[in-house]
């Protein structure tokens, strides 16, 4: 109860934040996007039809009444039809952030424990050579842009200069199996990039931690370092652990990995987005940027809720 | 805080006539660590080597040949084209080479201008920490840290038609924020501090405290952020010019692996192998060199 309270509480606090992001959304991709009169007429139009078809989609409005409209329209949940296939947008979004889920998820977990996994292993050896080995592997991963990663892994993985093991690109899923063939690669690539950074970070946050004086004492009183590491260190740890994590989660569920997505031509959420921004489809935009501030917010509450389950210490004020 | 009388003691004992005159300054001592690294010192020479490249490129000594054909596409490399051709028959060495220009106009314009913008806002932030100021300048990049950076570079680029710096201009507008947010933190620290006081004591105005008082001692976190954010800013460039976003009608190492990206397949490799190298090998650097610089200022770190 009181953590419904509370969520309730932040959510109030950060209707603010839904208020800019969809006007900073609206202006820039709705108000000064796309035009697309033209692409409702046939040849010589008269103006009488542009002008009707310029009040269909709202263009002759103000600039507040039309973004009043659009808070309406995302408040009733009434999203429209997209402009380009004529689908209803709400539609389109269930059938694509599945996809992108499922494609980016997997490596999302993997690049977490592991980096985690790693840190650790860092920590633990802290100022030796494996320390200094895997710091050293960590800035290199950190060195290589994902479009090469990418490229490269498609030449070793899926053509045949390389292993071709793998499909080259699409998601043709049906099966587990065929879901762990097109989902393989990508993951390889994903955990590849992140995995420099998040070793780096976790490093520098469990580090940071075993400096501590309650590490020292328990040290003192013979606590084995294994045992330290994985029940006090690790632990005590969490809280930027998972702010990192929960924080990442809304673009992964709408932005997708758009590189990952156009390089493999996987039908994912954070494709059609992009082209739906370049062609000026609004009413997808529109959705999509609403449900990521709204997605955001949310990550926003329950990484504060989280800390409360971490750490009793931590009161809800 | 409590670290301040160790390092004192560290000082040398030769001169202990005028301590105070002899304690050198934060950047001083940065500056005599920062020697002592060799790997620090190994990454500035590659960034200036780099440098010089950009500078040669601006002052059109080389890369001059950048979009001349020249030769039969997908020539292999030879005295000519020491990398091969591509398949425009342009030489790729010179196209890596202007590359190079590319990627430090596109490195210090988003490093200077975003880590200004957010070191010169966290500074306000900070010191008017808990007033409508800082709430403000806090909702303002909670609201841009929002929205997917791709999408977000899509919809400038858009709204900017035409215009050559659009990516630019989207990545100054997304990448203040977490230089803004690490300057706030300090500042908050900084504003407790007596000498602050002192200043607000004897009727200094806010704003020139700010900016005459706290901003100063923020610097040295500001040039960490700005190397941090030119390595983002390159390897931002090139996703955005493969999702055809990127620098228009002029080439970068992003273009050269969006061309590469369809000719690998085809089994050509020159433009995928020089792009990576010279992208690598300077990304790689500079995060050595922010790293060393990182040591080198850190003033929790003890150092003679």
């Amino acid at each position: 109860m009181e953590t419904l309270q509370y969520a309730l509480r932040k959510f109030i606090y950060s209707i603010p934040l839904l208020f800019g992001v969809t006007l900073i959304a609206f202006t820039l991709m709705v108000y000064f996007g796309p035009d697309q009169t033209y692409q409702f007429l046939s040849k010589n139009p008269t103006p009488e039809e542009i002008e009707r078809v310029r009040s269909e989609l709202g263009y002759d409005q103000a600039f507040a009444v039309r973004y009043v409209q659009y808070l309406g329209d995302l408040a009733t949940l009434n999203l429209g039809n997209s402009n380009s296939s004529g689908e209803r947008v709400t539609q389109i979004l269930v059938k694509h952030i599945p996809v992108s889920v499922a494609l980016a998820l997997p490596g999302f977990i993997l690049s977490v424990v592991l980096g985690v996994s790693i840190a650790l292993i860092a920590a633990f050896y802290r100022g030796t050579w494996v320390d200094k080995g895997i710091m050293v592997f960590a800035v290199v991963g950190m060195s290589i842009s994902f479009l090469i990663v990418v490229i490269a892994f498609q030449i070793i993985f899926c053509s045949f200069y390389g292993l071709n093991w793998f499909p080259v690109q699409g998601w043709d899923v049906d099966s587990v199996g065929s879901y762990l063939s097109h989902v393989t690669v990508p993951t390889m690539a994903i955990v590849f990039v992140a995995l420099g950074y998040n070793t780096r970070f976790y490093r520098a946050v469990i580090v940071e931690e075993m400096n501590r004086d309650y590490v020292r004492t328990a040290r003192a009183f013979g606590a084995s370092p294994v045992k330290l590491l994985f029940k006090h260190v690790l632990k005590n740890a969490m809280i930027p652990i998972i702010t990192r994590v929960i924080i990442t989660l809304p673009f992964i569920v709408i932005g997708g990995n758009i590189i990952i997505e156009k390089y493999f031509s996987i039908p994912g959420i954070g494709q059609v987005t992009l082209e739906a921004i370049i062609s000026g489809d609004l009413p997808i935009v529109k959705a999509v940027v609403a449900l990521t501030a709204v997605l955001y917010v949310f990550a926003l509450i329950l990484t504060d809720i989280s800390y409360k389950m971490i750490d009793p210490r931590v009161s809800y004020k | 805080m409590d670290r301040e009388p160790e390092i004192q003691n560290k000082e040398p004992d030769s001169a202990p006539v005028e301590p105070r005159a002899k304690r050198d300054s934060l950047w001083k001592k940065a500056f005599r660590k920062f020697f002592r690294d060799k790997f620090g010192i190994a990454s500035l020479v590659v960034v200036g080597i780099y440098f010089l490249i950009a500078v040669g490129v601006w002052l059109d000594v080389i890369g001059t040949n950048w979009s001349a054909t020249t030769d039969a596409s997908f020539a292999p490399p030879s005295s000519e084209h020491w990398f091969g051709t591509n398949i425009n028959g342009q030489d790729i060495r010179d196209r890596a080479l202007y590359g190079t220009r590319v990627a430090f106009e596109v490195g210090l314009v988003v490093a200077l201008l975003a880590t200004t913008i957010g070191g010169v806002l966290g500074c306000i932030a900070g010191y008017f920490n808990r007033t409508i100021i800082d709430e403000v300048i806090m909702w303002l990049y909670g609201c841009l840290d929002s929205i997917p950076f791709y999408l977000f570079v899509a919809a400038v680029a858009f709204v900017l038609q035409g215009n050559p710096y659009a990516m630019h201009i989207a990545m100054i507008c997304t990448f203040w924020s977490s230089t803004c947010r690490i300057v706030r933190g300090e500042v908050i620290k900084i504003r407790n501090l007596e000498y602050v006081e002192a200043a607000r004591a004897v009727g200094v105005k806010p704003l020139t405290i700010v900016f005459k008082h706290v901003f100063p001692n923020t610097l040295h976190i500001l040039l960490v952020q700005a190397t941090i954010t030119f390595v983002g800013a390159i390897k931002s460039e090139v996703i955005l010019s493969f999702l055809g976003l990127g620098v228009k009608n002029s080439v970068s190492w992003g273009i050269m692996l969006s061309e590469a990206s369809s000719e690998v397949s085809g089994g050509i490799f020159y433009n995928f192998y020089t792009a990576s190298i010279f992208l690598f090998i300077l990304v790689i650097a500079f995060n050595i060199f922010a790293d060393s610089l990182q040591d080198a200022l850190d003033p929790k770190k003890v150092s003679v």
